[in-house]
């Protein structure tokens, strides 16, 4: 896919398909694209670049996830006690 | 009949089948009501009830079989096919604590991290105290196979020495996995990865100590000259019994201390 990650993101409707989560159960998917669109987040902010590309992630995981699991996610990073590693 | 005209055993009447159920009624009902309301009297009552009917049952038994001799071979075979079942029966019960095990490793949910061992867990060295643990009970295996050995050979001395340091071998694991369990960084509460590890540990140093107790027995009986050096199946179960702790811990080792850090 050569289009750039604006247009990408322009043109999201939802999550695709991803297939390293085949199955029924879509917690990994959801959790990762959590996890990933913090750890670019991280990364691209400590190299000065624009973080743009990192909304993919975003847009991804709020589609999957419920609500009160990125609520309960983004208190626990501002206490400090997310288990994930960011 | 006047006499019996065949070799097997037709015990007589015992009342410790009858106390060891009831012991189990106590033990049960008391540890739910130890839960509940605090109380340990059902329970101790369970346990001092369960210890003195294994007493006086496998007392019996030595007195059927080594003083009265009814233990002939038919009656020996039916006992080894008992071991080999009731260590079968085991080796399934431990299976489930490995499955529980690696259950929650395999597939580490969000709430650990998405990983394992989860975050927060300072796990034990598994080249420190743990290793030290699997010779001590490797080299258990090796000093029980002497004893059997020196048993079928007559010497008695031998036979004595190598069952004593096998015990004692025992109870250095014993002691060693104690200390552990004192200055662990984590506990049971700490999460699936507390649960997992200190219920498989925990039972395999429960057997550890029945296998113990067990061999104890066995050198008692061997002072004793209870064992021939073609009979002395009480001792090869306790043989069996303490090879598969041995190998209990060797699964425990590799899964738990050695992948699972």
């Amino acid at each position: 896919m050569a289009e750039d990650i604006a247009t990408k993101l322009q043109n999201y409707r939802t999550a695709p398909f991803d297939a390293r989560f085949p199955n029924q159960n879509q917690t990994r998917n959801c959790f990762y694209n959590y996890l990933d669109y913090h750890r670019c987040q991280k990364s691209l902010d400590a190299k000065g670049v624009d973080t743009a590309p990192c909304d993919w992630y975003k847009r991804v995981y709020k589609s999957l996830c419920p609500m009160s699991w990125i609520q309960k996610w983004d208190d626990q990073r501002a206490e400090g006690t997310f288990p994930g590693k960011i | 009949m006047a006499h019996q005209a065949h070799a097997y055993h037709m015990v007589d009447p015992s009342p410790w089948p009858l106390t060891g159920a009831i012991a189990a009624l106590l033990l049960t009902s008391g540890t739910a009501i130890w839960f509940h309301f605090h109380s340990l009297v059902l329970v101790t009552a369970g346990m001092i009830l369960l210890i003195l009917t294994m007493i006086q049952w496998w007392r019996d038994i030595i007195r059927e079989g080594t003083f009265q001799g009814h233990h002939t071979p038919p009656v020996q075979k039916g006992l080894r096919y008992g071991m080999i079942l009731f260590i079968t029966s085991e080796v399934f019960f431990f299976l489930g604590f490995f499955w529980a095990f690696y259950h929650s490793s395999l597939a580490p949910t969000p709430e650990l991290g998405g990983c394992w061992p989860p975050t927060g867990i300072i796990t034990l060295d598994p080249f420190e105290v743990p290793l030290l643990n699997t010779a001590v009970l490797l080299a258990s295996g090796v000093t029980v196979t002497w004893a059997h050995h020196s048993i079928m050979e007559g010497e008695r001395k031998q036979a004595i020495q190598s069952l004593t340091l096998t015990i004692l071998l025992g109870f250095y694991f014993t002691f060693l996995q104690a200390m552990e369990y004192y200055e662990a960084p984590f506990t049971i509460a700490d999460g699936v990865y507390g649960s997992t590890f200190f219920v498989a540990t925990g039972f395999h140093g429960l057997h550890v100590i029945i296998g113990s107790t067990f061999l104890a027995v066995c050198l008692l009986r061997q002072i004793q000259y209870h064992f021939t050096s073609q009979h002395h199946f009480g001792f090869e179960a306790a043989a069996w019994y303490w090879h598969f702790v041995d190998v209990v811990w060797l699964f425990l080792y590799v899964s738990i201390y050695w992948w699972g850090s």
